[in-house]
């Protein structure tokens, strides 16, 4: 039985020929088209900046304090004459590293506690129930403050509290879809042909709840990229001398009074940034329905 | 309800399930401070202190104590309305907190008005809309206001309003007044521009939700029976449809207002309110540990507490859920 059925599953699925419908079909939509080509060149500036920014982030230049945009400093430069474009193409980096590990961090725990929600042991379920809904009302930054005391401010702070948050909710807006699916009669076929329940669970149910996940992963990526803001500026996020939009916008606060354009650049740069990553949730979330993109349907049964 | 009786039960099951995590909670923050690395007396005593004020510092904190000692010290104390007394200050942990939050609670309550007189009517408006232009502006609206980090909003905000440097000079945008609310017209006016920023922040999120359960409900029956019924379909939707999504939308609020708390921690900071938050920070940057552990406690039970009161809220006023669903 198993050869057979694995044979049927390999034919069946394909996963790079679906992720490329899924993307041409995201590229075919007017705000898909915005987050993603937003998001490459976030991640272009991210790669290009690990090698080379216009400036050194260190060299600092006293006569040219808080200069206005030109041709030498593009955005200008901030209190000790430090280029403020080097200091946010080097920001990028920290926090697209900051959000794919969010969303890993989210998705593992996440896709844990939704197991547990759906399994059969009455004490895994019902536990996992009542975990959730304990934890889910103490919100993201005091689980990091908490962290901070014992740890002090760093990456890792930020992508375990936002991390935890949002796994917890991830879990309880897929536990109603997840619970049908675990209660289908596929579901209880499968069980009875003997595959074994990790293996249903990532084969009938993570699928069927893909969607939802997707929606919410992208928002956590962009939650994440404002939390570290936040937090940076209370001082329990990215330590400081390391460079991040958050610590950006802190620097530039503290003399807002004084000279107040460059927080418009590095606020519009989180803002789009983030807007980009909620609109490729939504976009993800309709081209990977095969209820709403015809083409997917294809790959399912065909071949 | 189907009957008070399943209420009553639900209630005494989750309150019980508080105290269970209270205790978890308590121990989570207990060790967290006192287990994991640096001595906490090493960094309140200073980088100069002989080895034997270090030690006089432990003896007075009781930190040369076996931790369970500690922590029932800590706890039984709680149990009494004894929170301690804040090492930095020496002021008692309850007083000082009662202090902030009466300006976090003010700020909370302004912010969560403002969010709730923009969120709701434009949430209506952009579920009810059938023109597609229309549409298309709330969309923005609302993924732009998402967007936006509360940090930079409030900036912009200063930019615009502030007093001395802003376009349109009107309002303080630094501290508050030295005798609180005694001074009520200085107080209220610092409070302008953090509860806007606030509630722009929240206002967005408002907006989402209401538009998304009034869509949700859109389609019931209920609304089709509206309209045969002769409603319009926008007048079905703000009269049926808003009483339906109710329920959902309490729970939203009580959970935004619980996360707001600790939410407008940024907000306070940069315009200088001493509020929960802002003191918080304080507190952790100076080491003071027992003020630390114990706002963090009392949080925490407010959060789980105000977990409750939703689900419970959320249950009254939405009849249709009458039997537990677990």
């Amino acid at each position: 039985m198993t050869n057979r059925s694995r044979s049927v599953y390999a034919r069946k699925r394909s996963p790079w020929r679906s992720i490329g419908i899924v993307m041409r079909s995201v590229w075919a939509r007017g705000t898909g088209k915005f987050s993603l080509i937003v998001l490459a060149i976030w991640l272009v500036v991210s790669l290009v900046s690990l090698f080379w920014t216009p400036h050194s982030l260190w060299a600092t230049d006293g006569y040219h304090v808080w200069s206005s945009p030109s041709r030498a400093h593009w955005l200008g430069t901030d209190g000790t004459g430090a280029d403020i474009a080097s200091w946010l193409m080097a920001g990028a980096g920290v926090d697209l590293l900051i959000a794919v590990l969010t969303v890993v961090v989210a998705l593992a725990i996440g896709l844990l506690l939704t197991a547990c929600m759906v399994a059969r042991s009455t004490v895994l379920s019902r536990g996992s129930v009542v975990l959730i809904d304990a934890l889910i009302s103490i919100p993201t930054i005091l689980v990091a403050l908490m962290l901070a005391v014992p740890f002090g401010a760093s990456v890792g702070v930020i992508v375990a509290a936002c991390g935890l948050s949002y796994g917890l909710n991830m879990a309880r807006v897929c536990r109603p879809q997840a619970l049908r699916v675990a209660n289908s009669s596929f579901v209880e076929s499968a069980r009875h042909s003997g595959v074994g329940a990790w293996r249903v669970f990532m084969r009938h149910v993570v699928p069927n709840i893909r969607s939802v996940m997707m929606v919410q992963l992208s928002l956590s990526a962009g939650t994440a990229v404002l939390a570290e803001a936040g937090l940076t500026y209370l001082g329990v996020g990215v330590p400081s001398g390391v460079p991040s939009w958050g610590h950006s916008l802190a620097t530039s606060a503290k003399f807002i009074t004084v000279y107040p354009l460059t927080v418009v650049w590095i606020g519009g740069c989180v803002t789009i940034a983030v807007i980009a990553l909620n609109l490729l949730g939504d976009a993800l979330r309709d081209a990977s329905d095969p209820l709403t993109n015809p083409a997917l349907r294809q790959v399912d049964y065909g071949a | 309800m189907a009957s008070s009786q399943t209420l009553t039960r639900y209630v005494a099951r989750r309150i019980l399930l508080l105290l269970v995590a209270l205790v978890a909670v308590s121990l989570v923050i207990f060790l967290a401070i006192r287990v994991l690395p640096g001595d906490v007396a090493v960094v309140m005593a200073g980088t100069d202190a002989s080895p034997a004020q270090v030690s006089a510092l432990r003896a007075q904190l009781g930190l040369d104590e076996p931790l369970w000692r500690q922590y029932v010290a800590w706890i039984g104390g709680v149990l009494q309305g004894d929170f301690g007394t804040a090492l930095v200050s020496g002021q008692s942990v309850a007083a000082i907190v009662a202090d902030r939050a009466s300006i976090t609670f003010p700020l909370i309550l302004a912010g969560l008005m403002i969010a709730l007189a923009l969120g709701v009517p434009l949430g209506c408006a952009a579920a009810v809309t059938t023109r597609k232009r229309a549409r298309g502006i709330y969309q923005a609206v609302s993924i732009v206001g998402g967007a936006v980090p509360a940090l930079w909003a409030g900036l912009l905000l200063i930019m615009l309003f502030g007093r001395g440097t802003g376009l349109v000079g009107v309002f303080p945008t630094q501290g508050f007044p030295q005798n609180g609310w005694h001074s009520f017209g200085a107080a209220m006016l610092s409070l302008v521009l953090p509860a806007v920023t606030v509630g722009i922040v929240v206002g967005a999120s408002m907006m989402r939700y209401t538009r998304s359960s009034l869509i949700e409900v859109a389609s019931s029956d209920v609304i089709a029976m509206a309209m045969a019924c002769g409603m319009t379909r926008t007048s079905a939707m703000i009269r049926v449809g808003l009483r339906l999504a109710l329920p959902q939308l309490v729970s939203v609020i009580g959970l935004t207002f619980a996360e707001m708390i600790t939410g407008v921690m940024v907000i306070e900071n940069l315009f200088a309110l001493p509020g929960i938050g802002t003191g918080l920070v304080t507190d952790i940057g100076n080491r003071d540990l027992v003020a630390v552990q114990s706002e963090l406690l009392m949080l925490a039970a407010l959060f789980l507490l105000i977990g409750i009161v939703v689900d419970v809220l959320h249950k009254v006023l939405d009849p249709r859920l009458g039997e537990d669903h677990d």
